[in-house]
Formats: structure tokens, C-alpha cells, sequence
């Protein structure tokens, strides 16, 4: 079953999200701002991570950024929340390898859309990598 | 399903004030209605018990009694029914329970129990509300979703209204991840879709046909969403036989009539429409009627724009019938010039009703100047000059035409500032002025007047030339050669006469 790490302190996101993806049959954990996300992943990494960006203590920017330097191997990719009306996180994100947006107001079908062609993919390229 | 319900439920806690409602330890079970451990020790006992109870078939609410052998007894309660029956049960069960438990302590058991139960009821609604609620909101997301999307989407795009709404579909037909989106409004004669086909669909000019014909009357007559997914489905009888598409038609009510709707088609391989499809898709039918609807009265107010003016030049034209095509000549070429410039959208606009209008104010002039076949005395003249000035003060009542009547306004005026009517000079000139003048030069010479043949075209460009710089602005006269030297297709169109080489 592969994990999916939601780092996000509105309880309401992280409860939608926590019961579609738990219907599409991945395994959830939440952490409520970057900084117990960082450590939950430090402890165990998941397959896939979803940050918002706005949170207390530590921001999914920062998060991002600690990640950039603290695992610089990382393979597992980061999906960040971010508003469909401000552009401004466009610039940042670029700089964060293997990142990709959800737009809130969150699309369910868009998000496990994405979450499907991310592990099809994966599936594709560790099936190139056998041969 | 129903043992799902229980998952989330903190019986720990419950084991807790059991332990302290009965003074002691009292092992707390959980059955479900099949009589198996949900929660609690996973014994032989507690099986036997559980079957036990189920066996018994108590239906009343209340606690029960069930003695175990060696003088054990459980005492048991529902933890309440459901649509499908029982949901589960409670028990406890007490070492030597019938030997030396008094009566009140029986009793404290009982009430802990009722209130256990209670407990867990409350609990277990107050998460299956949330659960629900939080499916809810998940979905309201979703529509959310669309409608931010669509509404970036608008805000987003440039150009005319009709690609924006193709567009729209598009993005449609990609996030609800279907194959075919169509707008349908048959009476306007619009059908508008876009795909994003996970296989080929061959005979898609059919399924058009099919959905504006017969799907159409039909969702005419139900007035209601139609979820068609079966292929088997029997109104497959009367609509899109032979095409086993799976097909979500949403009726757009306006006023209590059905004036447009909104088709989804899916292939057969695709998983079924849901509600939740069926609510997007009504998101979505009402937020396009809306914009066809803002379409198609924009349409009818440029149409109206239309008819306005042409009804303004018709009274000029019907005054000097020697004029008759002068207003039309030289908003064509005037556009030609103003495009061949790379005038901005706005500003062509402007230039369109300018230039179109620009002689509105001949209605002032009286008909023996404006008509006179022989030399106009300076007193005359001085009339036909008034002109420009009058098409101002008439045009000037349209706000819509504020920018517009500049171009009307100073098409008489000369680079070298010996024009009317305000004597303005080179680049002081407004630019749609300048425009307009070497056009309506150029039909001046070129149409027949009430005092003589219209020239060809071989002297009217030698005049132009002539006064390039003087009368004309002598870039704009440079655009203007540059277009005729391509020999464009208006040289027939408009008749021009042109000199043998």
C-alpha cells in the first residue's frame, strides 16, 4: 500500500483528503505544520508528500527547502497545495526538484488523477530499469 | 460496512468507565451482529457468547441475560439496528455474577451499560456525520474547483467570447476527465463540444446529430437529468440507439423552460456517471448558459450597433445619393490601413465606428451645397466645412463612441495644419484623423460626383503622392501604397477605375 504524508494545519483539508485517498487505497498520516512533517518523514518516508504552504512554526516552503538539503536524494515526489488565484509560489517551486501543484479549492479528481499518472509512471520507469 | 462503523469508537475508554461505574474489572465485549469479537478478549468464552447471543434473536432494546456455564452469567444489550438489522452488541460477563452480586450492584451494571450504549450511539453518529460531511465537502470542493477553474479560465484568456467558451469546454471535458462535453441549444443553433477522447469515437458527427435530435425532445419532455450508463439500458429504445455510450444529459431551465443542455459521453469502458458527476455537470451548464446567454445579447447589441449605424449613413446618403458607398469605401480601406499599422483590438474598434461615421455630420449641410453640380461659392464652402464638427456634436452623444469620434471629428484636417475644422498640425492630428484622410481622398477622386466621372485609380494615387506630407501624413500614405501595391481584391470590388499601362 503506498503512503501518503499530508503536512497541512486545516483540519478540514487534511479530513477530505484523509478520506479519498483512504477510498483510492493509500495509507494516510498527517502532520500539522512543516516541522512535525519534516520529522515524520525523518522517521519514515512516505511515497508521495502533500504540503500546503501557509502553516504555523514551519511553512511548506521551508519544508520544501529543508528537504532540498537535508535529502537531496529524495525520490519520493512533493505535491504542494497552493491557491489557484495567486501565482506567486510559481517562482520558488522551481527551484524544488520533483514538485508538483494541486490547486485549491482542491480537486479530488484532480488530485487522484495525478497521483495515478505519478505512480503509473513510476511503475514504467522501475519496469525500464529491470530490462 | 456496518462493522466499519465501530472503527473509529475509543472502547478503551469505555472499558474505563465500566472499571469505574462497577467498583471493579469487568472485561468489556464487543460482538457484531454476526455474534464475532469487534472488541475485547478474543477467548473461546467470549465466542461462545457472542454466537449465544445471536442465537437468542432478542430484538428488544434493554439489557439481557445469558447464563454461561460455571455459574458465569452475561448480560448483554443492542448497540442499536440499522436499515440491514442489528449492528452489534455489548456484553460483560462476571465470575460467579449470580452467586454473590447483590441486586444494586446488578443494577450499576445496568445503567453503565445503558449509558455505554448511549455512548457509543452518540459517538458512532457523530463520526458517520463527519464522514458524510466531510464526502460533502469534498464534493463542494470539486465544484469549487470547476468554477475557480473556469472562472481563471475567463480571466485569463484573451479574444473574442465564442473561443473562450470552446476553450472553457476544453478545460471542461480535460478536468472531468470525459470524452465528449457538447453545449447544446438547438433553437439558437448551437452546438458546441470538445473532447478528450480516451479512444477514438468514429461516428461522432452522429452522436452530434443524435444528441441536438432525439436526446434533446427527449430531456425536453422528462425535464430532468438523464444518467444513461447501462448498455442494456430499455430508453436505449428511443435515444442513441446503437450507441452504447455512456451519456449524463443535464437540462439547463431558464423561466421554467428548457433552453439548452449540457451532454457528457463517456465510452462504455469508462466507470459509470454518478450524482456527483451529475451535480458538476449542472455547475457547469448553468455557468455556460450564463456565459451563452451574455454571448448572444452581446451579439444582438453589436448587431443593434450595426443596424444603428448604417440607418445614420443611409440619412446622409439619402441626402447626396452621389455619395452612396463613399461611408462604407472608406471604412473599408481605413480598416485595411489601420490593421496593416498593427493598430491594437480596442483601437480598431474605434477606427471601425470613426471611420464608418465620419460624414454623419453631411446631414447638416443643406442639399443645395451638399447637392450643388457646379463650383461652390466661399460662402458654400464654408458650410460643407462645418461638417466634421457636426458628425462630432451628433456622434458625441454615444459614450460608447468617445474615442471613435476623434477619427470622425479630424478626418478633414491637413498635416500642414491648413485643415479644418480646428487647423490642427502633423502629429497633433489625431492618428484615426490621419487615417481616415487618405482614404477619403482617394474615393473622393476615384467616385462619381454630381459634377463629374469618377478617376482611375493611376490619378488618384498621383494625387495622393502629391499632397503626401502637405494634406496627407506621409506615413500613413506609405502604409496606403504599400497595400494597393498588392493589387488587393477591393480594386474590382469597389469598381475603381484603372488607367491601361
Amino acid at each position: 500500500m503506498k503512503r501518503i504524508l499530508i503536512v497541512d494545519d486545516e483540519p478540514h483539508i487534511t479530513r477530505v483528503l484523509k478520506l479519498y485517498l483512504g477510498r483510492a487505497g493509500y495509507a494516510v498520516d498527517t502532520a500539522e505544520n512543516g516541522q512535525a512533517g519534516l520529522e515524520a518523514i525523518t522517521k519514515n518516508a512516505p511515497d508521495v508528500l502533500f504540503a500546503d504552504i501557509q502553516m504555523p512554526v514551519m511553512t511548506g516552503k521551508q519544508l520544501c527547502f529543508a528537504l532540498e538539503e537535508q535529502y537531496p536524494e529524495r525520490t519520493f515526489p512533493v505535491f504542494v497545495m497552493t491557491s489557484m488565484m495567486d501565482r506567486e509560489h510559481r517562482e520558488w517551486t522551481q527551484k524544488i526538484s520533483n514538485l508538483q501543484f494541486l490547486e485549491k479549492p482542491l480537486s479530488m479528481r484532480a488530485m487522484t488523477h495525478a497521483l495515478d499518472k505519478y505512480f503509473d509512471a513510476a511503475i514504467v520507469a522501475e519496469g525500464a530499469g529491470n530490462v | 460496512m456496518s462493522d466499519e462503523i465501530f472503527g473509529e469508537i475509543d472502547f478503551p475508554r469505555y472499558q474505563r468507565w465500566l472499571n469505574r461505574s462497577a467498583g471493579s474489572e469487568v472485561a468489556l465485549m464487543v460482538f457484531n451482529k454476526a455474534g464475532v469479537t469487534l472488541w475485547g478478549e478474543d477467548t473461546a468464552q467470549a465466542a461462545k457468547i457472542g454466537l449465544a447471543i445471536v442465537a437468542a434473536g432478542t430484538e428488544a432494546a434493554g439489557l439481557h441475560r445469558h447464563d454461561v456455564d460455571a455459574g458465569k452469567t452475561a448480560l448483554y444489550q443492542s448497540l442499536g439496528a440499522a436499515n440491514d438489522g442489528q449492528l452489534g452488541w455489548l456484553a460483560v460477563v462476571a465470575d460467579h455474577f449470580a452467586e454473590h452480586q447483590t441486586p444494586v450492584l446488578i443494577d450499576q451494571l445496568a445503567d453503565a451499560m445503558e449509558d455505554i450504549v448511549a455512548g457509543i450511539a452518540d459517538e458512532r453518529r457523530d463520526k458517520n456525520d463527519l464522514v458524510m460531511m466531510t464526502d460533502e465537502l469534498g464534493q463542494r470542493y470539486e465544484e469549487l474547483h470547476l468554477v475557480y477553474a473556469m472562472d481563471e479560465h475567463i480571466k485569463r484568456s484573451e479574444g473574442e467570447n465564442h473561443k473562450i467558451f470552446q476553450s472553457l469546454l476544453q478545460s471542461a471535458a480535460e478536468h472531468l476527465n470525459v470524452d465528449v462535453v457538447a453545449f447544446v441549444q438547438p433553437a439558437r443553433d448551437v452546438c458546441q463540444y470538445a473532447t478528450s477522447l480516451s479512444q477514438e469515437i468514429h461516428n461522432l458527427d452522429l452522436v452530434l446529430v443524435e444528441m441536438r435530435g432525439d436526446l434533446y425532445r427527449f430531456l425536453q419532455v422528462s425535464a430532468e437529468t438523464i444518467n444513461l450508463n447501462a448498455a442494456d439500458d430499455p430508453r436505449r429504445a428511443y435515444i442513441f440507439t446503437d450507441m452504447p455510450y455512456k451519456i449524463l444529459a443535464c437540462p439547463v431551465v431558464t423561466d421554467k423552460k428548457i433552453e439548452s443542455m449540457i451532454v457528457l459521453l463517456n465510452h462504455q469502458h469508462k466507470p459509470d456517471f454518478t450524482n456527483g458527476d451529475r451535480k458538476l455537470a449542472e455547475v457547469l451548464a448553468n455557468q455556460l448558459s450564463g456565459m451563452s446567454n451574455t454571448y448572444l445579447l452581446m451579439q444582438s447589441m453589436a448587431e443593434f450597433n450595426r443596424q444603428m449605424a448604417r440607418t445614420l449613413i443611409e440619412a446622409v446618403e439619402a441626402k447626396d445619393p452621389y455619395t452612396r458607398g463613399h461611408s462604407e469605401r472608406v471604412h473599408y480601406l481605413s480598416m485595411e490601413i489601420g490593421r496593416a499599422m498593427g493598430l491594437p483590438a480596442d483601437d480598431l474598434e474605434n477606427l471601425h465606428w470613426g471611420s464608418l461615421l465620419h460624414d454623419v455630420g453631411k446631414i447638416g449641410i443643406p442639399d443645395a451645397v451638399l447637392c450643388k453640380p457646379s463650383r461652390l461659392t466661399k460662402d458654400e464652402y464654408t458650410f460643407i466645412k462645418v461638417h466634421p464638427e457636426r458628425s462630432y456634436d451628433i456622434l458625441r452623444h454615444i459614450r460608447h463612441l468617445d474615442k471613435a469620434v476623434l477619427g470622425a471629428r479630424h478626418h478633414q484636417e491637413m498635416y500642414d495644419g491648413t485643415g479644418y475644422p480646428h487647423g490642427l498640425k502633423g502629429e497633433h492630428i489625431p492618428l484615426h484623423g490621419r487615417i481616415i484622410a487618405v482614404p477619403d481622398t482617394y474615393d473622393s477622386i476615384t467616385s462619381s460626383r454630381a459634377y463629374r466621372a469618377g478617376r482611375s485609380h493611376e490619378v488618384a494615387m498621383a494625387e495622393i503622392e502629391r499632397v503626401s506630407g502637405s494634406q496627407l501624413d506621409p506615413v500613413i500614405v506609405d502604409v496606403f501604397k504599400k497595400i494597393v501595391a498588392t493589387e488587393p481584391a477591393w480594386l474590382d470590388l469597389f469598381k475603381i477605375r484603372r488607367d491601361k499601362a
